[in-house]
């Protein structure tokens, strides 16, 4: 899925440095800090039987490999549609979502046939926006989830965005109990990290660069991993 | 109204609150979660499960969780409880027929120890409908007066057209942080 940033010209001034430092060093809610010990590496977590939150808080960079098998995501939740809306010009960025709920969205993607063949297919999705939207200011993303017939007690999402090999923001959240066969949303509204000139620079000349890596633990094991990256270079060459 | 007005600049310190919204079923939950964060409520479908933001308010990190509130779901409500702030209980001031229902449901939350702590904000919405009862009568038909367990507060609002929710949130907010977060 591919999805274009639209409207994103924002002319709405720079918020003060700080914000980013202090998101990449603590977690968002409930983390304060990262947890105590050294860094954890990706070939470490592999062998072992779970990856628990605190593992993946203490990665240092995005994975190369997904850290659970598709068939980890015993709950059968599904990630049904995503949305970002711009705050400050309270409009909706891009809106995808799958075929099935398209009242949520205006997504023309449909899944490819050779989704059957590839297994990690559906974990992975490549954004492509425009170099305004890194001068947003204020953001909302929503995700709408829905679980399957069993009830989850503690769900929780751990998601790490970065570019090259730097965090630029973790959020880390804890629905707790989530109901069987329910459909969930959840907006985060925060402030977008914020960039200098030279960065912003870089990030657009550097296509996919930006990654994230997106984990989500049931009762503190890994139940699923999905990833995406990131172009923001979008209009430059053929406007 | 738009959170574009309420957004404040962060803290260094941020401090959290978990507000938690419940009410019967077509109250307006959701709806208000919308139209406070300024999102477009032309299209909203019973909630089957929860809906929640996460946002700024006046430096504190607000999490608003609202969970559906048909029949089938309010068993759920319980396990949503654990370290609940602020308590929104929002009823549809124009369903006279089951204000009776909404008395009972508000009644046995307010028994809860979980819930013993929380500040209760009563949003007495759909005042925009003509034939919606005013919160005066709200309050007395919950029987608020008798409430001395919690602190409270009952709002008329309406979530179409965002009346009075910024002044319900803010009381609940202010209220919440004199009681547990000592002041700068």
């Amino acid at each position: 899925m591919s999805a274009n940033a639209r409207n994103a010209n924002n002319p709405g001034k720079k918020k003060g440095g700080g914000f980013l430092a202090r998101q990449a060093n603590k977690g968002n809610a409930k983390t304060d800090k990262r947890p105590a010990g050294p860094p954890s590496t990706e070939e470490e977590l592999l062998k072992q039987a779970h990856v628990s939150p605190d593992d993946v808080l203490r990665l240092a960079k995005v994975t190369k490999n997904y850290l659970c098998p598709v068939d980890a995501n015993v709950y059968n939740i599904d990630f049904t549609c995503f949305k970002l809306r711009d705050m400050d010009t309270a409009t909706v960025l891009f809106e995808v979502a799958k075929p099935e709920n398209l009242p949520c969205g205006d997504d023309e993607d449909s899944n490819d046939a050779d989704e059957e063949a590839d297994p990690n297919a559906g974990r992975f999705v490549r954004y492509q926006f425009t170099p305004q939207f890194l001068k947003l200011n204020t953001v909302g993303a929503t995700v709408e989830f829905t679980v399957g017939d069993k009830a989850i007690n503690k769900f929780r999402m751990i998601e790490k965005h970065y570019f090259r090999d730097r965090l630029l923001k973790c959020f880390d959240f804890e629905f707790g109990f989530c109901i069987p066969n329910s459909k969930n949303t959840v907006e985060h509204i925060y402030e977008f990290p914020h960039l200098d000139a030279t960065e912003i620079q870089e990030m657009i000349a550097s296509p996919y660069e930006t990654r994230s890596d997106s984990f989500y633990f049931v009762d503190d094991q890994l139940v699923m991993h999905n990833k995406a990256d990131y172009a923001y270079d979008g209009g430059v060459s053929n406007l | 109204m738009g959170l574009l007005t309420i957004l404040k600049k962060m803290k260094e310190k941020e401090k959290e609150m978990r507000l938690l919204m419940l009410g019967l079923d077509n109250a307006g939950k959701t709806t208000i979660l919308k139209k406070y964060n300024g999102e477009d409520i032309d299209t909203i479908s019973p909630t089957l499960g929860f809906n929640i933001k996460t946002l700024e308010h006046k430096g504190y990190k607000l999490n608003i969780w609202d969970v559906g509130g048909q029949k089938s779901l309010r068993s759920y409500w319980r396990n949503y409880f654990e370290s609940t702030d602020g308590l929104i209980w929002v009823v549809d001031c124009a369903d006279r027929r089951r204000l009776a229902d909404c008395k009972r449901e508000l009644d046995s939350l307010l028994m809860e120890e979980r819930l013993a702590g929380a500040t209760l904000l009563v949003f007495a919405n759909k005042q925009d409908l003509p034939g919606a009862l005013p919160s005066h009568d709200i309050k007395e038909a919950l029987e608020l007066d008798n409430i001395k367990s919690h602190h409270w507060l009952i709002q008329g609002c309406s979530a179409v057209t965002g009346e009075n929710l910024l002044q319900g949130v803010d009381w609940i907010t202010n209220d919440i942080a004199s009681r547990i977060f000592t002041m700068d």
